[in-house]
């Protein structure tokens, strides 16, 4: 079952062009239920036994194998609910091709997140460009041609170093069947290989997620994309890098890894500073949400190079919590641009008086995002903190207090200018939240709260399944 | 190793060489056929008549897998390199005259697929062919036949295409030639099981190795020897390219590797043959940067290949017996794919215009669209990205190249495809942009539905190959 949540949804992408295309209602549920359909089945198959089947002998040897376990659980989770919420209150043209798109990149971001092998890691990886490509090409929202480009230029370089490292490790190791096993059980590796082997894939995650100086591609994507997509690339695509760096270099690549530290330190912290200026004057509402996407994940960057088994946790919720809030942000942000027709701050104002229900969701989402107490965002920044003070970065840590606080600031300006004061003339009043668009927004909010008041199980995600800990003894301990 | 057996009757030399043979006569069966049917029938007759004796021929040559030995005093090494290369070139050919619906006038077309399957049989000699009078026979037999396919157009440049190649590739021939001469005299024999003795060290030897490798070089269209290709690709008909582009190299890289394998005493092996990854990795550069700038299908393939046989002889770097292996398989693998994207072409050809320009392909993706996901699928193959063939070649030859010792040329080949990555995704671009300007909304009636078997069949085989990476074991014993 696990092999079929990455299977299905892009088999019944690639049906999907043979509805009619004027069939654009069929198509949208036709998503939403593959995407809630597989929400449903993982997470009935939690905990279900791995699925492996064999590839490769030689060069190295490699299989497919999936499972569902540690951190990844949690992000395809957040995966398949961000894509159903956000197919949910979908409004594009050609909405047939864009829901196929859509539930091609569902599944092979899920297999991003499922894979147990490197080889197969770096194929997903590779795979979930291409449906972000041909929407950039088809659906352009601006005139900017280059932001394609720049997308498969950036990405693509990353995901071909990871290749190659990939490729190197397999030969180093002699299989890439590694990732969840415990590092003692993996053999070493010698320290020049294991250099050139974490710098390759660094890159591809470094370029990926973004963060300084390799950030340039991400604002204009973000803008770019459709809402729905943006959404869904925002909150699950990005945390990819993320989540390798998690699993493959804490767990295959410690020595690198650790030695790296301090460098990837001043890059999280770079991010986390210069996102949250550069959100700070953005006048596209987009924009201030990439710019504090980049400040936010520098943060979760910060929380993994620290090394601490608390900063570790308060990573997984942060990354689950981000996701939300990140969904949330551009489906609401995607609800007053189908509305007014621009998403420019400044010719928006004062939409809340006449829409209140699309208030209350940007309301919620917004405090998620700056991280108010008593919602997810909170709770991951609460932990990463303690964390990265109990690892001995003190001044580090009182640098990163500074943007949370620069959070509110660029978070409540697109509030208040958005919802708030008095009415723009020429932009036109429609119709609030419909009950639809409402329930789409619902189950993120609640999983906000959910995981703001209790992110204990999340948190308490081990990175390497008990099972395989040589005499029980995790690498990482993770809080408990 | 032990040398193969040799037969001392004279009836099994035939054996050896009776694949060879049937595609020589097939040729012969097509022209008689062409002289008594109506003039209606014989486009398709000889289309079919070739197609079955290609397969024959096929099947005659599995037949001798488990049986190598060597016929006519050593002149033709029959065994499993010889066997996957003739296979490589009867699949190619069959490929190429599935598109032969626009081959020349009708009169013309009985002539024009009997030049082709004679080409074929010099490629299927040059598999076998282990001395330098088979090599040289072999060579000339496919030139000739390909020098009058190429005049076959009826627009002017092919005309010029024909006796560019014409020229460039005796000048080649006549390097190659001479090459051979001074290797005969440095060694006293034309076998190239002989090459390997102490004689082998003087400086004849080497100029005689380098002088026949700058032929093959040429041949292979490999940078610095690559400028005849784009204009002779573009000039030529589309079957014809499309049958250049795979068979004469396939024909080619079998005596390149056998030479380098077998030829060559091993402790001079390694600095002999340093150019030739040199050249190597300056084709996968050169090919695909000159490929960015192309608007032209044809042109850009003629590129493209150029790299993609860059790729192929970086995977014998070092020659290992795995290198070879993955040689093997990525020229299989190129086979596909290269002319899967040829088939999509010849579909959307009509009269007097090949359907080649970058702006047939405009708006394909809305026009077409299975049309447009092959090529999109063929297009990520070219680039090696999953799921497809080319992707799991491409990490073959990467852990073969880091193996060996030769981490800079991976770093190269990377390097070459992210380049590429831009060449071949114009194309996808084109293919799924709104552009918003005048289009000429060409009508899509194919000429033939015949390449459409080719379209369906290649992106069968680019997949499963993609996941089912079969590369031949028995192969490396019998190169001598």
């Amino acid at each position: 079952m696990i092999a079929a949540l990455v299977v299905v949804p892009i088999v019944a992408g690639l049906l999907l062009y043979t509805l009619p295309r004027s069939a654009e209602a069929a198509a949208k549920w036709i998503g939403v239920v593959v995407s809630f359909g597989a929400f449903a089945v993982a997470v009935a198959n939690a905990g279900a036994p791995d699925e492996s089947h064999f590839w490769l002998q030689r060069p190295f040897s490699a299989s497919f194998h999936v499972g569902l376990g540690g951190p990844g659980y949690w992000i395809v989770l957040l995966l398949e609910l961000s894509s159903g919420c956000a197919l949910m209150a979908a409004r594009v043209p050609r909405m047939r091709d864009f829901v196929a798109q859509m539930l091609i990149l569902l599944g092979a971001m899920t297999g991003v997140f499922v894979a147990r092998d490197l080889l197969l890691f770096a194929l997903f990886w590779d795979l979930m460009l291409l449906p972000v490509f041909l929407i950039l090409v088809a659906w352009p929202v601006s005139k900017n041609s280059t932001t394609a480009w720049r997308y498969l230029v950036y990405n693509l370089s990353g995901g071909l170093a990871l290749l190659l490292a990939t490729a190197a490790y397999g030969i180093a190791e002699g299989s890439t069947d590694v990732i969840g096993k415990a590092a003692s059980l993996v053999g070493p590796i010698s320290p020049v290989w294991a250099f050139w082997i974490f710098s390759g894939i660094a890159f591809a995650f470094l370029v990926k997620t973004p963060v300084w100086p390799f950030h340039t591609w991400m604002p204009e994507t973000y803008a770019d994309l459709p809402a729905p997509m943006a959404a869904v690339v925002s909150a699950v695509q990005s945390k990819a890098g993320l989540y390798g760096f998690i699993v493959v270099g804490t767990q295959l690549l410690p020595g690198p890894m650790r030695a790296a530290a301090p460098l990837g330190i001043a890059l999280g912290l770079i991010a986390l500073v210069y996102g949250a200026l550069a959100a700070l004057v953005q006048d596209d509402a987009k924009r201030v949400v990439a710019y504090s996407s980049l400040s936010h994940l520098g943060l979760v960057v910060l929380g993994i190079f620290s090394f601490d088994p608390v900063a570790l946790g308060g990573c997984i919720v942060y990354i689950v919590a981000h996701g939300l809030f990140s969904t949330g942000l551009f489906v609401t942000l995607g609800e007053v641009e189908t509305r007014e027709d621009t998403r420019l701050l400044s010719r928006l104002g004062g939409i809340g008086a006449r829409n209140p229900r699309l208030a209350g969701a940007l309301t919620i989402v917004s405090l998620a995002a700056l991280g108010l107490p008593g919602l997810a965002g909170f709770a991951g920044e609460i932990l990463i903190l303690t964390g990265v003070y109990q690892a001995g970065y003190v001044w580090q840590t009182i640098v990163a207090l500074v943007p949370i606080v620069i959070a509110a600031a660029y978070m409540l300006r697109v509030f208040q200018t958005i919802m708030q004061g008095p009415e723009v003339p020429d932009v036109p009043q429609r119709e609030d939240l419909s009950p639809l668009e409402v329930l789409a927004l619902a189950p993120i909010v609640l999983a906000l709260v959910l995981l703001g008041v209790f992110p204990g199980p999340v948190a308490a995600t081990r990175v390497v399944p008990v099972s395989s800990l040589a005499g029980g003894v995790p690498v990482v301990a993770v809080i408990k | 190793m032990t040398p193969p057996l040799v037969i001392p009757y004279g009836n099994a030399d035939w054996v050896a060489i009776l694949p060879t043979i049937t595609v020589g006569v097939t040729a012969l069966v097509v022209l008689i056929a062409d002289l008594g049917l109506p003039r209606k029938m014989r486009r398709l007759s000889g289309i079919l008549i070739a197609i079955a004796g290609l397969a024959l021929a096929g099947v005659y040559a599995l037949a001798g897998w488990h049986h190598p030995f060597a016929a006519f005093g050593g002149a033709f090494v029959n065994g499993g390199f010889a066997i996957v290369f003739e296979e490589i070139v009867v699949v190619a050919a069959i490929f190429s005259l599935l598109m032969a619906a626009r081959l020349g006038r009708d009169d013309q077309a009985g002539a024009g697929i009997a030049l082709m399957l004679w080409s074929a049989t010099g490629a299927m000699l040059m598999a076998g062919a282990a001395n330098l009078l088979t090599i040289f026979l072999g060579l000339e037999l496919l030139s000739l036949a390909l020098y009058c396919l190429c005049a076959l157009g009826s627009w002017p440049s092919s005309r010029e295409s024909a006796l560019k190649y014409f020229i460039l590739s005796s000048t080649a021939t006549a390097f190659m030639l001479y090459g051979m001469a001074l290797l005969f005299g440095a060694t006293g024999s034309v076998a190239l099981a002989a090459f390997a003795g102490p004689h082998a060290s003087t400086p004849l030897f080497d100029l005689g190795c380098g002088l026949f490798l700058i032929g093959l070089c040429f041949k292979l269209s490999l940078v610095p020897f690559h400028v005849w290709t784009p204009d002779v690709y573009q000039g030529a008909p589309l079957p014809v390219t499309a049958f250049m582009s795979v068979v004469t190299k396939a024909g080619v890289l079998a005596v390149l590797a056998r030479f380098a394998y077998a030829a060559l005493p091993a402790p001079q092996a390694h600095q002999i043959l340093l150019p030739l990854w040199v050249v190597a990795a300056l084709s996968m550069i050169v090919g695909n940067v000159a490929a960015l700038a192309q608007t032209d299908i044809k042109r850009l393939l003629a590129y493209s290949g150029i790299a993609q046989l860059g790729y192929i002889v970086a995977a014998l770097a070092g020659t290992t017996a795995q290198g070879l292996r993955y040689a093997i398989f990525y020229l299989g693998a190129y086979t596909f794919m290269n002319l899967g994207a040829f088939a999509v072409v010849a579909l959307l050809s009509r009269d007097r215009d090949e359907g080649s320009h970058l702006s047939s392909f405009a708006g394909l993706g809305y026009r077409q669209p299975v049309l447009a996901g092959a090529m999109t699928f063929f297009l990520l193959s070219l680039a090696g990205l999953p799921p497809t063939a080319g992707f799991t070649g491409k990490v073959l030859i990467l852990a073969s190249a880091v193996n060996a010792g030769y981490a800079w040329l991976a770093g190269l080949l990377i390097l070459g495809t992210a380049i590429s990555a831009y060449a071949y995704f114009k194309i996808v671009r084109v293919m799924y942009a709104r552009t918003t300007g005048t289009q000429i909304q060409r009508r899509f009636v194919p000429a033939s539905a015949l390449p459409w078997l080719g379209v369906a069949l290649c992106a069968a085989a680019t997949l499963v190959l993609g996941f089912y990476p079969i590369a031949p074991s028995d192969v490396l014993p019998l190169v001598r």
